[in-house]
């Protein structure tokens, strides 16, 4: 809240937006005072729709497409679809949609909870204990952002199937998880760094264990930060195409289908190639892409705040 | 020696929409433990009908790439060698035979049959420097289940059992048998009365009616060159000859500097110099450019056999698909008849299947004229047995037609290798084609890069 | 606090350490041995060949357009999508009319972050069946749709988007933007809003324009957070493989049109995969990683700053 100080007429500040008696959306004499602010405001708004439409119209195209027939979407791609029917959908999720989603909700469930608490694990102790070949194994850890995965997958392929751990919930899990770390590692590092350590020490002369200082005293603290690292591990894992693509395959014709939601998607856009079914395509596309937006409505709120937290410090 | 159809599956398919390809198949199998033993099932008793001695009730595990043609006609197939043998078939159709089968091959479990096609084939060299493959010798030296006077090899088209054979012995059957040219709609042609044109002279004048009557003369699906060179590499074959592809395949750089090649590719920039090009189609997918030309907005478009099968859903009623060989330049050594053809769609059986028996029976019924019609009518497309489809099966113009061509054609049919041996080559011509076309380099400099591109895969 | 330090240490580093030198560390030091090798990729048996295969890759001319464009992305890429999003972030939190010399967002801020976030959550699959056909080469596509309904641009003349060589590879960079900037107007955003109001307002007071706390104030307390921003978004340039591979025209892994949007990634892979050239490309994907680190220390050292305390 703010007061005004040079400002002639009533009127309400901060965040209340109900002048009495004045219609508001005028402009107004104040407008003087921060110059300019009508301007910017009508070129703010007019930049922000722009950027809105491009986003939302080629979404609702894929909405859209998912109504028309095969022979529309191989022509203009500004054709509006003839008829209404759910069928595509039905048939998409015949081919699988739903099994990829509940496969991809265990993998990353498994996946993003190991890859907080051993990212977080590992962080910790990296930023705030003394030790020989602390800088060493903390730069290891870092480095391996910047690798591109496509480099180690062979080799990365004979290591789990080896472990017997192709196709398997837990080889993914492992591997996501480690591939993760580097990113994880490298930003709560910075953050325990910020905390400050006297409510530790605190701790541990009461006679608190480092490890039960960790989990009562510091994870609570960082709650900030892993919130915003978990916000970035699950986006990045979500995403992930070419490890499940490499480690997610049925092994004997009677191993479950255990494909990822973004490979199952590869794998139908695969049979429209052929001939197939670009309706159910886009079906299929519709129905991952829902529930995500709903589960980012929903936690929006928490995805923003825990984003300030994760910055370089 | 994978097929050029497999070949140009990895080239669009895999590119267009798989990301990428899981890790090498070859690699993987290498490192084939050959795993447990397997107890082979009880043999059966060798008769005239049953050459392999299939035990009755044996199972059969057969695993198919589900692509272009789909599984449905391997259904069909296993309810004939249930039918037969009594034995249960599984059946598994996916687009990833690598990822499915690699580590089944590696534990020494694999199918009974394998079709093994696909972006994400198994390398057939690979398995067979493995021991992984049955040799297919019996299979051809079985009776012909419709002629049992026959002998299995002596109703394949030409061609097929070379392109499965390594030193002298077959190891895969290729049983689709695909060729690749032009094609246009009868429909469109009968309307306005064009003559589909057997020279190259012609086809430019038609081009030019075409175009004046308002429709785009040719498409073609640019942004994978493959198929363009379709037609670029078909004219340098019919100008110059068998010989003349025998010396490309062997990657001779000398040949890039004679008439054939030269003439060849003046002609097909003549499309793209006057403007014979529908507008847009130099940067468009085969689904895209295929189906501009579904809807007549283009009158010409070059592709394999496959088309009318992938363009199914889009083609109308009537359109009447038909097949053109590329028309002959003056001068040219092949008849205007001669197409590009081979076979395609690699089977195997697996030398440590369990049912190795039913594996090479299951390839012999797929030799009889009830399946290879089934297959024609199911997956609009030609098998490699000879006369495969009897007269009461109804096919689909477009394949109707190609079997009409084929019969022209007789022996005059060729193909091209390097496709499958030199693919840094064949990606440099595809390149210099995509150039060409989009008119930013001309012919003079597309047989420079070519030539280069030859010395240095010669170079290796 | 000395006591049990090690034992907890060792404890607590043990499972993250093992994970990561199994599943990651090890790979690519396989790799790096594979780099040595003229390894085809289709059997075990191979031959050492020392560092031939890194003599033989600064001839290439193909890998060095592959890099420029790598080098390209990796400048484009980060400052356009950065700059896009600090502006928007500015727009949503002080762009709003400044009632009596408070600061605000617009309204409907909450909407907008929203929405520019959506692309975040699509899967690469979906984008590349997007962009097929928002850049479709006649006038079925979205774009030249939309130009020749306006009669900007001739049917019969469309823009080929992704088959034109200077077109190509704005049109990948694009998409990443389309894609990035909400995720980075949030992390923006956010930021601002933890900035207090009263900065703005003094500044206000003074006499400066917006514009002017922009750069004045807003730009300097948020110089983290754009940090953060660049280095995930110069590893994001050193990998576009996906949509490369997937968009662009070309045989094996796009590229083209003729190499006009090659990039590392996609060549590595071609040599990998389609020319049997396998142990080339590791020695390709040793040298990606070189470069990516040196990049990375470069970038973490130039935008080290002070940083303002509020």
């Amino acid at each position: 809240m703010t007061t005004p100080i040079k400002e002639p007429t009533p009127v309400p500040v901060g965040k209340v937006s109900t002048p009495v008696g004045a219609r508001p959306r005028k402009p107004r004499k104040e407008e003087r005072f921060a110059e300019g602010g009508g301007v910017l405001n009508a070129f703010s708004h007019g930049f922000l729709i722009l950027w809105a439409l491009m986003i939302v119209f080629p979404l609702l195209w894929v909405v859209l497409s998912s109504f028309k027939t095969d022979k529309q979407i191989g022509g203009s791609a500004w054709s509006w679809p003839s008829h209404w029917s759910f069928d595509a959908f039905s048939r998409a999720w015949d081919k699988g949609i739903g099994d990829f989603f509940v496969n991809t909700l265990v993998v990353l469930c498994g996946s993003v909870t190991l890859t907080m608490l051993f990212g977080s694990m590992a962080a910790y102790v990296l930023a705030r204990y003394e030790f020989p070949g602390n800088r060493a194994l903390y730069y290891i850890f870092v480095a391996g952002a910047m690798f591109p995965v496509y480099l180690a997958l062979v080799p990365l392929f004979f290591m789990v199937n080896r472990m017997g751990l192709l196709n398997s919930y837990i080889g993914l899990i492992l591997v996501y998880v480690a591939y993760s770390l580097p990113f994880t590692v490298f930003f709560l590092h910075s953050f325990f760094r910020t905390l400050p350590t006297a409510v530790h020490e605190a701790a541990v002369i009461d006679g608190c264990s480092h490890t039960r200082a960790f989990f009562q005293v510091m994870v609570p603290m960082a709650k900030p930060g892993l919130i915003s690292v978990g916000i970035f591990n699950v986006l990045g894992q979500w995403n992930q195409y070419i490890l499940p693509v490499t480690l997610m395959q049925q092994q004997k014709s009677g191993d479950p289908d255990r494909s990822m939601l973004a490979q199952g998607l590869v794998n139908l856009a695969l049979q429209q190639g052929y001939s197939g079914d670009s309706p159910a395509l886009f079906a299929g596309m519709t129905v991952a892409m829902v529930p995500v937006l709903v589960v980012y409505l929903s936690f929006q709120r928490q995805v923003q705040s825990g984003l300030t937290a994760g910055t370089l410090k | 020696m994978g097929s050029d159809f497999n070949r140009r599956d990895l080239i669009k398919r895999a590119v267009a929409v798989g990301l990428v390809a899981a890790p090498a198949a070859g690699f993987l199998s290498a490192c084939a433990s050959g795993g447990g033993d397997n107890e082979s099932s009880a043999k059966g008793k060798k008769t005239k009908d049953n050459p392999f001695a299939v035990a009755n009730g044996a199972g059969l595990d057969v695993v198919i790439f589900k692509g272009g043609y789909g599984d449905d006609y391997a259904r069909a197939f296993e309810k004939l060698y249930e039918k037969k043998y009594k034995g249960k078939t599984s059946h598994l159709g996916t687009q990833d035979i690598t990822g499915k089968l690699q580590p089944r091959f590696n534990t020494g479990s694999p199918p009974d049959v394998i079709d093994d096609s696909g972006a994400k084939q198994i390398k057939l060299d690979v398995l067979h420097k493995n021991g992984q493959l049955a040799d297919l010798t019996p299979l051809l030296d079985a009776p012909y289940i419709d002629d049992p006077s026959k002998k299995v090899r002596d109703v394949l088209q030409p061609g097929t059992i070379e392109t499965g054979s390594f030193d002298g012995k077959m190891y895969s059957l290729s049983y689709v048998y695909t060729v690749w040219g032009l094609w246009y709609s009868g429909k469109l042609f009968k309307d306005k009365g064009y003559t589909p044109p057997k020279t190259w002279s012609d086809f430019m004048a038609l081009c030019k009616e075409i175009k004046k009557d308002g429709t785009a003369p040719f498409c073609h699906q640019g942004k994978y060159p493959y198929y363009i060179n379709i037609l670029v590499m078909d004219l340098i074959a019919k100008t110059g000859g068998l010989e003349y592809v025998k010396r490309i395949d062997s990657l001779d750089p000398t040949v890039w500097g004679e008439g054939a090649a030269k003439s060849s590719i003046e002609a097909v920039y003549e499309l793209v110099d006057k403007g014979y090009l529908l507008p847009g189609t130099n940067g468009m997918t085969h689904i895209e450019s295929q189906t501009a030309w579904n809807e007549y907005k283009a009158a010409f478009i070059p592709s394999g056999s496959w088309l009318e099968n992938e363009q199914l859903k889009s083609t109308p009623q009537d359109f009447d698909m038909k097949f053109l060989p590329v028309p002959t330049l003056d001068g040219a050594k092949l008849p205007f008849e001669a197409i590009r053809a081979g076979a395609g769609e690699p089977f195997i059986v697996p030398e440590k299947a369990k049912n190795k028996a039913g594996g090479l029976e299951f390839l012999r019924i797929m030799l009889s004229k009830e399946a290879s019609g089934k297959f024609a009518q199911a997956a609009n497309s030609l098998t490699v047995l000879k006369d495969g489809v009897g007269s009461d099966v109804k096919l689909r113009p477009g394949t109707q037609s190609t079997v009409e061509v084929l019969k022209a054609a007789g022996t005059n049919t060729f193909n091209y290798n390097y496709p499958n041996t030199a693919s840094e080559f064949d990606t440099a011509v595809q390149n210099a084609s995509g150039e060409l076309m989009a008119k930013r380099i001309k012919p003079a400099e597309w047989l420079k890069r070519v030539k280069a591109a030859a010395e240095k895969a010669k170079k290796g | 606090m000395r006591h049990r330090k090690y034992p907890f240490i060792a404890g607590f580093l043990f499972v993250p350490v093992v994970l990561y030198a199994v599943f990651v560390i090890w790979p690519y030091i396989q790799t790096f041995g594979y780099s040595l090798t003229d390894w085809s990729g289709q059997s075990q048996t191979m031959n050492f060949v020392g560092f031939d295969n890194y003599s033989k890759l600064f001839s290439d001319s193909v890998f060095k357009k592959a890099l420029v464009h790598n080098m390209l992305i990796l400048v484009f890429l980060p400052v356009i999508t950065i700059l896009l999003a600090l502006f928007f972030a500015f727009m949503l939190n002080v762009g709003g009319r400044g009632r009596a010399g408070a600061v605000q967002g617009v309204r409907g801020a909450g909407i907008y972050k929203i929405v520019f976030f959506f692309p975040q959550v699509l899967s690469i699959a979906i984008l590349t069946v997007l962009f097929q056909a928002v850049y479709r080469s006649d006038e079925g596509g979205l774009f030249n749709g939309v130009l020749v309904k306006l009669g900007l641009e001739d049917k019969q003349h469309p823009i080929e988007w992704l088959n034109s060589p200077d077109l190509v590879l704005w049109c990948i960079i694009g998409v990443l933007i389309w894609a990035g900037v909400g995720f980075y107007l949030v992390l923006f955003s956010a930021a601002m809003q933890s900035i207090p109001k009263e900065i703005y307002e003094a500044a206000l007071l003074d006499g400066a324009r917006r514009g002017q706390t922009f750069f004045r104030v807003t730009l300097p307390l948020l110089w983290d957070s754009v940090q953060t921003a660049w280095v995930y978004l110069a590893i994001a340039a050193m990998d576009v493989f996906a949509l490369v591979a997937t968009l662009t025209p070309g045989a094996y892994y796009g590229g083209g049109p003729d190499f006009h949007s090659e990039v590392m990634a996609t060549y590595l892979m071609r040599n990998f995969l389609t020319y049997g050239k396998s142990g080339y490309a590791c020695a390709m994907g040793v040298v990606i990683l070189l470069l990516t680190l040196i990049l990375s220390a470069i970038t973490l050292r130039i935008t080290r700053r002070e940083r303002i305390e509020f």
